[in-house]
């Protein structure tokens, strides 16, 4: 057991944290939402520096997958970082030509990066499916939830299929990559609520200084840590069922939360479009209803540890 | 990062779970069925410790000058998750291993170590914590014992309560003011006193929670000796909060809730329950605290074997504790039902230990008031 990163993993945090720093952010990711815009050029520059391929990187591997995973997504990056980095490689162990966009069968609504994807993954049941997308064919849908969207028609009998089986390990690794794109977008919509409540003033002092106030964001962190290692250890583990469900379970439970709380805390101005916290908040709640949501994970967690499927 | 078991410490869990098997006797659910600080289980414990000692466990996370083994914190880590999941047959010992013994290692005198340290690691020794009082509760710095110099001694006077285990405990590690002008953190000593010295009375105070749980005592001109006295004079509070960093996370409660959780869904399954969705997701939230629980605890251990200094990652693994068991023995109540009104139920007997989860070793909020100063660093007024 060993908590720390070593320093590989720092070094590649403090790389990735640098190239963020300077293409991604809050204020980007605002100004792509206007158009509901893909982030082509950051991906391209995450590809470039070899970060969409640690996972199989023989040096790396899906601890160092994650950690990329929760940087972008941190740093509010418009990019299908979570499918990209976690769920292509693990579910087909190759880099997938992005954006790549993951939905299931039965599926009703628009799909995260929907209108860009070129490549689908599809929880098909027994199996997943590789489908390949034309993004010229693609029906936008407009959304307030953080990330570009769009409709899907799904042909349950496209692409390729990856084998019998192969959709339970599609769901454990989406699971893994939903909960580590929560962890990264908590993290950040927490930092900027205690940074708001420290400088709002009411009744003559930080209204960052009354204890009910405290209470809240202090249980918000005790999630946001939880729900990173739970995380982390998924991802050492090569996602098998049951970690990845319970992380997930909690991660979208935690995401529930913190979006209420945050928002709660921020006021009328964390409605704005002015403010920040939109940015990740909406997009707590767009992971939320992925793949089966908060009670599919949880059900997903109680079949894996006690009814051995 | 390394989320796994090494060889040795796999192989350690299996060779504990076997002497446990031997060592606990048939009738173990009726020893412990009320709860660690029963007179039976008090009674157990001062044979079983001596045998853990003897197998080089009980303190084998120690240095070896105190009788330990060097082992690492992991290691005491595992201990403790098989004590808890058999609901803890070191009794009140646990205590001494977990913040008394190493707290009179940072702390004590050379002749305090020789004197407290060979019976902890020998398993003969028992210590109850003199912390809070009546009007020092969450508060803990409004304590108002005092004891005064006279000549070579202090004289104490005031009272304890909730004082678990005093009712056999040789020694209380007894929070203090000695400077009767001071306020707040300054003027508190940390002293080590025998329970049998002359001036103390106790009275236990019924409760819920289990048998001979709680208890009042009182200190009447107690006189003891200043070489009594565990580290600095009026600067006591360090100590304190130094003995407060291991203990908040010195049980892992999560164990015994994961376990019950697995009994949980066992019986839950042969009573068809399992077929209702709304039972498993509850199982699986459930279970999803629980290991929350557990890894945030494994952190604060994580950082102890990296030699860190204290920090809030304790107050959050407490509460993320806190949120496990209250999780398990709700779920408890639904699947048994009336059952577990019956004292002595599995369900009931988790119930009595989860309730006071947010409570002991201090509460929920101030758990949270230090998550928010030192974690989160809000404001104070």
């Amino acid at each position: 057991m060993d908590f720390d990163l070593n320093e590989e993993q720092q070094a590649v945090l403090a790389a990735v944290g640098q190239l963020l720093a300077q293409r991604a952010g809050a204020e980007r990711a605002i100004e792509l939402a206007k158009k509901a815009e893909y982030d082509g050029e950051l991906e391209a520059a995450l590809s470039k520096s070899g970060f969409l391929d640690v996972a199989l990187d023989v040096e790396m591997g899906f601890l160092e997958a994650v950690l990329v995973t929760e940087a972008v997504s941190a740093a509010a990056g418009v990019v299908s970082i979570g499918a990209q980095l976690l769920v292509a490689p693990g579910l087909t162990r190759r880099n997938l030509p992005g954006p790549v966009a993951v939905t299931r069968l039965g599926h009703r609504g628009p799909v995260r990066f929907g209108a860009h994807a070129r490549t689908l993954l599809l929880d098909a049941g027994d199996e997943a499916r590789l489908i390949e997308l034309d993004p010229s064919k693609a029906e936008p849908v407009r959304s307030n939830f953080g990330y570009p969207m769009g409709r899907i028609e799904i042909d349950p009998i496209a692409g390729e299929s990856l084998g019998p089986g192969s959709g339970a390990t599609l769901r454990n690794w989406w699971r893994l990559a939903i909960a580590a794109e929560a962890v990264g977008s908590m993290g950040s919509a927490l930092d900027v609520t205690v940074a708001y409540v420290k400088q709002r003033h009411q009744f003559g002092r930080a209204i960052g200084s009354f204890q009910a106030i405290q209470h809240r964001l202090a249980q918000c962190a005790v999630l946001r840590e939880a729900t990173r290692w739970m995380v982390y250890e998924a991802a050492y583990k090569g996602a098998p069922a049951d970690a990845t469900a319970t992380a997930a379970a909690y991660a979208t439970k935690a995401a529930d939360q913190i979006f209420a709380e945050t928002h709660q805390l921020t006021g009328a101005m964390g409605f704005t479009r002015e403010h920040d916290l939109h940015v990740w908040s909406m997009r707590l709640q767009a992971l939320r209803l992925e793949a089966g949501g908060i009670y599919g994970h949880q059900r997903a967690a109680a079949q894996a540890r006690w009814l051995g499927r | 990062m390394e989320f796994e078991w090494s060889q040795e410490d796999r192989e350690f869990r299996r060779e504990l779970q076997e002497f446990l098997d031997e060592n606990l006797p048939g009738n173990w659910d009726q020893i412990s069925k009320d709860g660690p600080g029963s007179d039976a289980q008090a009674e157990f414990a001062s044979e079983f410790c001596p045998k853990l000692a003897q197998k080089g466990w009980l303190t084998q996370n120690w240095p070896r000058e105190y009788g330990g083994r060097d082992a690492t914190p992991w290691r005491h880590a595992i201990l403790g998750e098989e004590m808890w999941k058999r609901g803890e047959p070191r009794s009140s010992q646990y205590m001494n291993v977990n913040w008394v013994g190493p707290t009179i290692m940072r702390y004590g005198s050379e002749e305090q170590k020789a004197a407290f340290l060979p019976p902890i690691s020998e398993g003969r020794a028992t210590w109850c914590q003199g912390f809070s009082e009546p009007e020092a509760g969450s508060d803990l710095v409004s304590l108002r014992t005092l004891a005064l110099r006279d000549g070579d001694d202090y004289l104490i006077n005031g009272s304890k309560i909730w004082t678990s285990y005093c009712n056999y405990a040789q020694h209380c590690f007894l929070v203090v003011r000695t400077d009767p002008n001071s306020k707040r953190h300054r003027g508190i000593s940390v002293l080590l006193v025998p329970m049998d010295t002359p001036g103390i009375e106790i009275r236990e105070i019924p409760s819920l929670v289990g048998e001979r749980y709680f208890f009042e005592v009182f200190l009447s001109d107690v006189r003891v000796p200043i070489s009594s006295r565990l580290g600095p004079e009026n600067e006591g509070w360090e100590v304190v909060t130094y003995s407060l960093a291991f203990e908040r996370v010195g049980a892992p409660r999560y164990a015994r809730a994961a376990l019950t959780l697995d009994e949980l869904a066992k019986l839950a399954e042969e009573r068809g329950l399992l077929e209702d969705p709304t039972v498993l997701e509850k199982l699986g939230e459930a279970r999803a605290l629980c290991e929350a629980s557990r890894l945030l605890t494994y952190r604060v251990i994580d950082l102890r074997a990296h030699d860190s200094p204290p920090t809030a990652d304790t107050n959050v693994a407490r509460v993320a504790g806190t949120m496990a068991e209250r999780a398990v023995s709700e779920l408890a109540f639904e699947i048994f039902g009336p059952e577990a009104l019956e004292y002595g139920h599995s369900a009931e007997a988790h119930y009595r230990l989860a309730m006071t989860a947010g409570v002991a070793v201090g509460t929920t909020e101030v758990n949270l008031n230090l998550i928010a100063s030192r974690f989160l660093e809000l404001p104070k007024e």
